[in-house]
């Protein structure tokens, strides 16, 4: 027994010890560095790992694009994410990784609830990131070095209980959201406070609902429905009504929306109704840079993944680089030395000024608000027209 | 005072030495924490390993020693962070804001109760359910929990709740001093009458029954003080986030937990730390390892490891090269033993007046590690291979 | 009334698809005693495997039937890789190995076929009208499967020499080795029907949800998992009715929008009630304790 708890307790001490070892590497001071570290963190396992994947693929492709071209200034760009399985609680252990090896940029993570972690460690080092999709009102909020290239949520539910107030008022509306998702949840409860009186026909569904029978026979009279979420659950939810909607019917979302078109491939078709979105990107538009991301992206990753998540990952790593750019036109001394704070103040300083415009593939002559929300003009996209 | 004078007359240094190694760790990792020397990454890490391993041993407590398996053994912990979480930030948050560390404490208090008291309910239907079914009542329990918290506007709904960030210089060390206390609690507990009925209860319920044992009141016992201890850990997590979402707790987590109990060995509290270190430190550096496109092999690396561990522990056809490196590690072991001079001079076996031989009634979940050396004197480690059956043909 | 029957047929419909899972575990779990948590991955396999196939040919039977010999073939390699070296070991190490191929499982899926799933039509059925009411052809379909494997499953262990053996090894395994039952085979015949009828779930499930994604099968899995139980551990008509049950209930939950954020918790707490009024299920076996 002794000898055996002594193994045991020789074991534990071993372990925790190896363990504090493990994590107590050399510390990888940002003044080493000699490319421009750029740090995100997002679902690339899980449920959730589409969304993640399409955003390491676009800044993966952007980075690869501007160091062909030279960098900045011949100086090159590094960039590493790590996978956050769309967690709050596995921030803390990414974000200590990512300062470990150097982190000077970051596009803080992919998904709402990872980045309102995120927010708090990167207040207290005062890193500046710039969010290609966590569209919570939270985030933004509260801290000046934390922005957004997407339209944050009470934008996008205002902006659609806007639309429906214009187009829809002969229409029967209804409204479809996931009541366990945050992004679905606020976008909800921003349309819904725009209404005085609110009647629509609502119903919701969970994460783990895969069969939509209850929501259909609920809205199965409506010719307009509004589905404030992710495309995955709204693909399976179009495909089960099919046969149970009226033909005319439009099915209406917002930037999450992006990305059905690619995802349902040759089943788009299967039924007859019309899908829109309210979004700031389109895969589908004839803009001369857009065409080259979607050219440049199918060839290194195919289509499977392409959406607006990776678009806007694709935009913001453009745009902290153009952010630099400017920053050393402006005489400021941009080398890859400096710490991650020196860096984020001159991020900061760039994003609040009023000359510093940026023109992407999710919107052109995009600024931002002192307070870190994004000013550029939602398009109404219809992914596929009503079958005649 | 049954249980003070037991505690007394059964202290021996031995016993301790897994609580002196923790206390000894958390005094040098805290010190050099404090100075400033550590880093960011190791303090988040050692604040994940507290919160973990009371988890670990708090269910090892109901699977290991009560022989009843949990499936949602989360749920108590979700309990935890969120009312102890929301007590201490919203409740009272001017308080917390002068003293932290009296937040800390009182919402270590209100979660493990909040924990305690569900723990106890769930106890109830232990008495008319058994085994499976009653695993099934924990994995429903969990799925409930987690569902009211997300629907609740109170607790954050989708976003999840806001809650009080502890500093990280030094929340570790408060989670290693509630992890030393709870371990103090256990080890005292299992080693007393009481431990010996819930052992016995494990082993044979109507044995026990008939031995006088009160199985509804051990029972309900247990479940309660393994909730409350969820619950601390509950409270530690919410301390060391900005905001959570009760979708953490799920029941993935759940089988974690149960991975890291039955991986260190059933009935073993220091394998159950083990193994949750191990897991711990498996899983964060892999997410390290392998960023970016490698990220889907995260998985296919810890699901392999797990895999072969557990096939070379149990596999008749590893016992050849698993006895030859277990004597190898057993005589290491042996040698440095012998050269710590020792009070009574006692070696070995004589273990019989302290206790043990209760320890030595074969259970009838089988100790399955390595590892189950808590419960089990050296010549009965891997005695599940003695029943041999298989591979006759 | 409309709308009640077309309430209580989706119900059928989607306890039907549960029932089909809980049928492949309580296989699993009732004669080789063991948590089998990779069995909802194996339906997964099983709705790629079709997707797979029916890209390829365009003929569904063929594509189900495919599935049908991939995930039996799958089945027994888990067993022999994972399972079989731990006959001898506690029942609950068998869960680790279990979560582990669940874990491999999902990951070879979301390196192969993307991390996001994939959408498939097999063919649109159309449905059946009577009056006013409309039934899903897919519903019928999977209905009748289930009750036609109920059935058959009840008949082949009951009256079959493989059938019998399988009843004495979940009674006792060394009694049954002891009487010349080679147990190892017994638990691998099993496995590959177990796998089989979760092949043929996860034909139903697709045809039912369109959608085919990496972790499409650890919800239902534990689901039909507490299905099975709920409606008595080893019961062959027991897992249907727990499935069945189940399924009624999510769509009634669902249809009440006040109600359908609680779904999950009004489920299983009723299962919780159910159980404390019948402590071994619902057709489960009442065992006297022998001391």
């Amino acid at each position: 027994m002794k000898k055996s708890l002594s193994l045991v307790s020789a074991a534990l001490a071993a372990t925790l010890t190896l363990a504090g070892a493990v994590s107590c590497g050399a510390n990888n001071d940002a003044g080493s560095n000699d490319a421009f570290r750029i740090g995100v963190s997002g679902p690339l396992t899980g449920g959730a790992a589409i969304y993640g994947t399409a955003v390491q693929h676009s800044v993966e492709l952007a980075v690869n694009e501007i160091n062909a071209a030279g960098g900045l200034d011949g100086v090159k760009f590094e960039f590493k994410m790590l996978d956050d399985e769309h967690k709050a609680d596995k921030i803390a252990a990414n974000y200590a990784e990512l300062k470990k090896w150097g982190m000077q940029l970051s596009l803080g993570t992919v998904t709402s609830t990872p980045c309102l972690e995120f927010k708090n460690y990167a207040q207290m080092d005062g890193l500046f990131f710039l969010t290609p999709s966590a569209t919570n009102d939270g985030v933004p909020d509260g801290y000046d070095g934390a922005y957004q290239m997407c339209f944050k949520d009470s934008k996008q539910g205002n902006l659609s209980a806007d639309y429906i107030k214009q187009n829809c008022a002969d229409k029967k509306v209804g409204v479809l959201y996931n009541s366990e998702d945050t992004y679905s949840k606020e976008l909800f409860d921003n349309f819904k406070s725009e209404f005085d009186d609110y009647n629509f026909v609502t119903t919701s569904f969970l994460d783990s609902t895969t069969d939509f029978a209850s929501q259909i026979e609920t809205l199965k009279d409506c010719d307009f429905i509004y589905m404030p979420t992710y495309y995955t659950p709204a693909a399976t939810f179009m495909l089960q009504a099919n046969g149970k909607m009226s033909d005319g019917t439009i099915y209406f979302g917002c930037d999450g929306f992006d990305g059905i078109d690619t995802y349902l491939g040759d089943n788009l078709n299967a039924f007859p109704q019309e899908i829109s979105m309210l979004s700031h990107f389109n895969s589908a538009s004839e803009d001369e840079a857009v065409v080259h991301y979607v050219e440049a992206y199918t060839a290194a990753y195919g289509k499977y993944d392409l959406n607006q998540f990776g678009a806007s990952a694709y935009d913001c790593v453009y745009a902290l680089f153009n952010a630099l750019k400017k920053a050393k036109a402006d005489g400021k001394n941009v080398t890859p030395s400096l710490s991650a704070k020196e860096i984020s103040d001159i991020f900061k300083e760039v994003f609040k000024s009023a000359d510093f415009t940026f023109n992407g593939i999710t919107g052109k002559n995009v600024t931002w608000e002192a307070n870190g929300e994004v000013n550029k003009h939602p398009t109404k996209y219809v992914v596929k027209a009503a079958r005649e | 005072m049954g249980y003070l004078r037991d505690f007394k007359s059964q202290f021996k240094l031995k016993n301790f030495i897994n609580y002196i190694v923790i206390a000894l760790l958390t005094a040098l990792f805290g010190t050099l924490s404090c100075v400033g020397v550590l880093e960011m990454s190791t303090q988040v890490l050692f604040e994940k390993f507290a919160y973990t391993l009371i988890m670990a041993v708090s269910l090892s407590l109901v699977v290991g020693f009560l022989g009843e398996l949990s499936l949602g053994h989360a749920a108590f912990m979700s309990i935890g962070a969120y009312l102890g979480g929301y007590f201490q930030t919203y409740v009272i948050g001017d308080l917390n804001g002068n003293m932290p560390l009296l937040g800390i404490i009182i919402a270590m208090i209100v979660g493990g109760l909040a924990a305690g008291v569900f723990g106890f309910i769930i106890g109830l239907p232990a008495l008319k359910l058994k085994g499976d079914y009653l695993a099934i009542v924990t994995l429903a329990f969990g799925e409930i929990v987690k569902t009211v918290f997300t629907n609740s506007e109170t607790f954050g709904a989708a976003t999840g709740l806001k809650t009080y960030r502890y500093s990280m210089d030094t929340l570790f060390i408060i989670g290693f001093v509630a992890l030393l206390v709870i371990l103090a609690v256990i080890q005292n507990l299992i080693k007393s009458r009481y431990g010996r009925e819930i052992t016995a209860v494990r082993d044979n319920e109507i044995a026990a029954k008939s031995m006088g044992v009160n199985v509804t009141r051990i029972k309900i016992f247990v479940f309660t003080l393994s909730a409350v201890f969820a619950g601390v850990a509950g409270a530690i997590f919410s301390n060391s986030q900005f905001n959570f979402k009760s979708s953490t707790f799920d029941y993935n987590y759940s089988i974690d937990l149960l991975v890291m109990v039955v991986l260190g060995g059933m009935g073993s509290l220091n394998g159950s730390m083990i193994a949750a270190i191990v897991i711990t430190v498996l899983k964060t550096e892999l997410t390290f390892i392998l960023p970016g496109n490698l990220a889907a092999l995260q998985n296919v690396a810890f699901a392999l490891i797990l895999i072969l561990v557990v096939v070379f522990n149990n596999s008749p056809k590893f016992k050849p090269i698993r006895e030859k490196a277990f004597g190898w590690a057993r005589g290491l072991t042996e040698k440095l033993w012998s050269k710590i001079p020792h009070k009574n001079g006692d070696k070995g076996e004589s273990d019989k007046g302290d206790h043990a031989d209760w320890t030595e009634i074969p259970s009838k979940i089988k100790m399955d590690a390595l590892l189950s050396t808590d419960m089990l004197p050296p010549d009965i480690v891997g005695a599940p291979e003695k029943t041999d059956k298989g591979e006759k043909q | 009334m409309i709308d009640f029957l077309t309430m209580l047929i989706n119900g059928l419909s989607l306890g039907g698809v549960y029932a089909l899972i809980a049928l492949g575990y309580t296989m699993v779990y009732g004669i080789a005693k063991m948590l089998n948590f990779a069995h909802g991955d194996i339906i997964m396999v099983g709705g790629y495997a079709i997707v797979v196939f029916f890209n390829l040919t365009g003929m569904p039977v063929v594509s189900i039937l495919a599935a049908v010999a991939i995930c039996i073939a799958l089945g027994i390699a888990i067993e022999k890789v994972a399972y079989k070296p731990l006959r001898q070991a506690s029942p609950l190490a068998v869960l680790i190995t279990a979560i582990g191929v669940s874990y491999l499982l999902q990951s070879f899926a979301q390196m192969f076929f993307g991390a996001g799933g994939q959408t498939i039509v097999i063919e649109n059925l159309g449905s059946l009208t009577i009056g006013e009411l409309k039934i899903k052809w897919a519903t019928m379909i999977t209905l009748i499967v289930a009750v036609a494997i109920m059935v058959s499953l009840t008949i082949f262990i009951n009256k079959s020499k493989v059938g019998k053996a399988m009843l004495a090894v979940s009674e006792d395994k060394e009694a049954a080795q002891l009487m010349g039952i080679n147990v190892n085979t017994i638990i691998t015949i099993t496995f590959a029907i177990g796998s089989a009828l979760a092949a043929v779930a996860g034909a139903c499930y697709i045809m039912k949800t369109p959608n085919v994604s990496p972790t499409l099968g650890s919800l239902p899995g534990i689901k039909a998992f507490t299905a099975a139980v709920i409606g008595g551990i080893g019961s062959i008509p027991g897992a249907m009715l727990g499935g069945i049950l189940l399924g009624m209930i999510e769509i009634i939950c669902n249809s009440v929008p006040a109600l359908s954020g609680y779904t999950v918790a009004i489920e299983f707490g009723l299962l919780i009630l159910i159980l404390l009024v019948r402590p071994t299920g619902i057709l489960g076996k009442q065992k006297r304790e022998k001391v």
